[in-house]
């Protein structure tokens, strides 16, 4: 008990102490991660608007696949990606691999099937007489589609910030992909698991509160934005 | 009476059975036309097909003297037709907001787009409500401030589906008075209703749909007042 009060301890001095260490992993996942959703969630969100607007064939097995792979162990994703990417693989002239455009890449394939389902799920509870309604009024398909956005705001902002959540404390992709090099591709995840094995509880504990913190941070915003949106229904 | 817009040949099939076939359809400029029909019949599914909304299996549109299949007529009637639901969407929004809505769309400035709505605001009896959350109005103020946001955009031809379902007679004779003024300044408007004693006054044509066909009912005279006609099938 004692050992783990002084670990704590030592874990706060860590972090106010303004450790160079510490705050470049935690700067580097924090990079990482806004990257990989900020380069998925355009897309994510006009797939989930056709899946959710328009008839064509296959839609269906579309929307149970992005389902499906929305449950996909993180690993999984990494070894395939680590495939993909290693000399031998198909995309191995890119030298992309243990580096930290490919722990995005590997966040994007993460985050992109979330991102889809729950926008899809938020598209498809939307009113059609939004969309009817923009068009009638003289909006472009374009504009309508950012006034359908904006009246089911809070459902796409519940996807978004849960693929953050995933991606941001992922380890096993990060792991295989990024390697786990220390001033190049080490983030929180990588950081703790390392560390931990090392018996440096210290770090481990600070970076451990970064993500604690993070977390209860993203949801109070969600439910403050969404008990706004409640008041004014 | 010069008709504003021409369909013909409209048909549409959903879930393979044929919910319309209609030969010729003329609307004429500055008159209301009611249409009527039971449950199902497709009186919103042609107001749809009239207004760009829904794309029908085959229609030929007559509008400003061109003659095009409705895919390529789509933008030009979507610029002057207006459709409003049987209960009318409002963004989540200020009124003042969900009315300026169409006017931002068409490019005009935030200042001039002001200006217009709150005389628009005047024009509906509604500047009370102007900073109210749209979705906390009641059934009949959703439905005049849709008529003021369509009326803001000068609209040649406003479709409106069942205008005043579900209303308490208030908000009926109210929204009547509303279009009754926009028939004055010379709005074309057809609507769907099952209450044809409230909207008969406003109403110079009658038509009914029937097994997807429609049958005239009443048709203006050129003096423009209403006589009845034997019911005639697929006659504009």
């Amino acid at each position: 008990m004692n050992d783990l009060s002084q670990a704590s301890l030592n874990a706060f001095q860590l972090l106010f102490s303004g450790n160079d260490d510490l705050w470049e992993v935690i700067s580097l996942s924090f990079g990482v991660s806004f990257s990989a959703i900020l380069i998925a969630t355009p897309f994510a969100l006009v797939i989930a608007f056709i899946l959710a607007f328009f008839q064509f064939p296959f839609r269906r097995t579309l929307i149970s696949l992005f389902n499906t792979f929305m449950s996909v162990p993180a690993v999984i994703i990494g070894l395939t990606l680590y495939l993909i990417l290693s000399r031998s693989g198909p995309l191995g002239d890119l030298r992309l691999l243990f580096t930290s455009k490919a722990m995005v890449i590997g966040q994007i394939m993460l985050s992109f099937p979330l991102l889809v389902a729950m926008a899809h799920a938020s598209f498809q509870s939307a009113d059609r007489r939004a969309w009817e309604t923009a068009i009638t009024l003289g909006a472009a398909p374009s504009r309508a589609f950012f006034t359908l956005m904006y009246e089911v705001r809070f459902g796409l902002i519940a996807a978004i910030v849960a693929g953050f959540g995933r991606v941001v404390a992922e380890i096993g992709c990060s792991m295989m992909v990024g390697g786990n090099i220390l001033h190049s591709t080490r983030n929180i995840p990588t950081a703790i698991a390392l560390e931990t094995s090392k018996g440096e509880f210290a770090q481990g504990i600070a970076l451990g509160m970064v993500l604690l913190v993070l977390s209860l941070s993203l949801n109070a915003g969600v439910s403050i934005f969404q008990g706004k949106g409640e008041l004014q229904a | 009476m010069s008709s504003l817009i021409d369909y013909k040949n409209i048909s549409i099939f959903l879930s393979g059975h044929s919910v319309l076939n209609i030969d010729h359809l003329a609307v004429p400029a500055h008159q209301c036309t009611l249409l009527t029909g039971k449950n199902g019949s497709g009186k919103t599914t042609l107001l749809k097909i009239m207004s760009g909304l829904l794309k029908p299996n085959s229609c030929t549109v007559h509008y400003q003297g061109l003659d095009l299949p409705w895919k390529q007529a789509k933008p030009y009637i979507q610029k002057d037709i207006i459709y409003l639901h049987q209960q009318p969407y409002l963004f989540d929004a200020s009124v003042a907001d969900n009315i300026a809505y169409g006017l931002y769309r068409a490019g005009e400035s935030k200042s001039a787009a002001h200006h217009k709505v709150m005389q628009a605001l005047d024009w509906a009896n509604l500047t009370h409500l102007a900073h109210r959350s749209a979705k906390q109005l009641s059934g009949g103020e959703k439905q005049r401030v849709a008529v003021t946001r369509a009326r803001i955009l000068s609209p040649r031809l406003l479709l409106l589906d069942e205008p005043t379902a579900s209303m308490d007679s208030d908000a009926k004779q109210q929204t009547c008075l509303l279009l009754q003024r926009l028939k004055s300044e010379g709005v074309s408007i057809m609507l769907s209703s099952h209450e044809t004693h409230i909207i008969e006054h406003i109403a110079d044509r009658h038509l009914h749909l029937e097994n997807g066909s429609l049958k005239h009912i009443k048709q203006a005279t050129t003096s423009g007042k209403v006589t009845s006609l034997n019911t005639i099938k697929n006659t504009p």
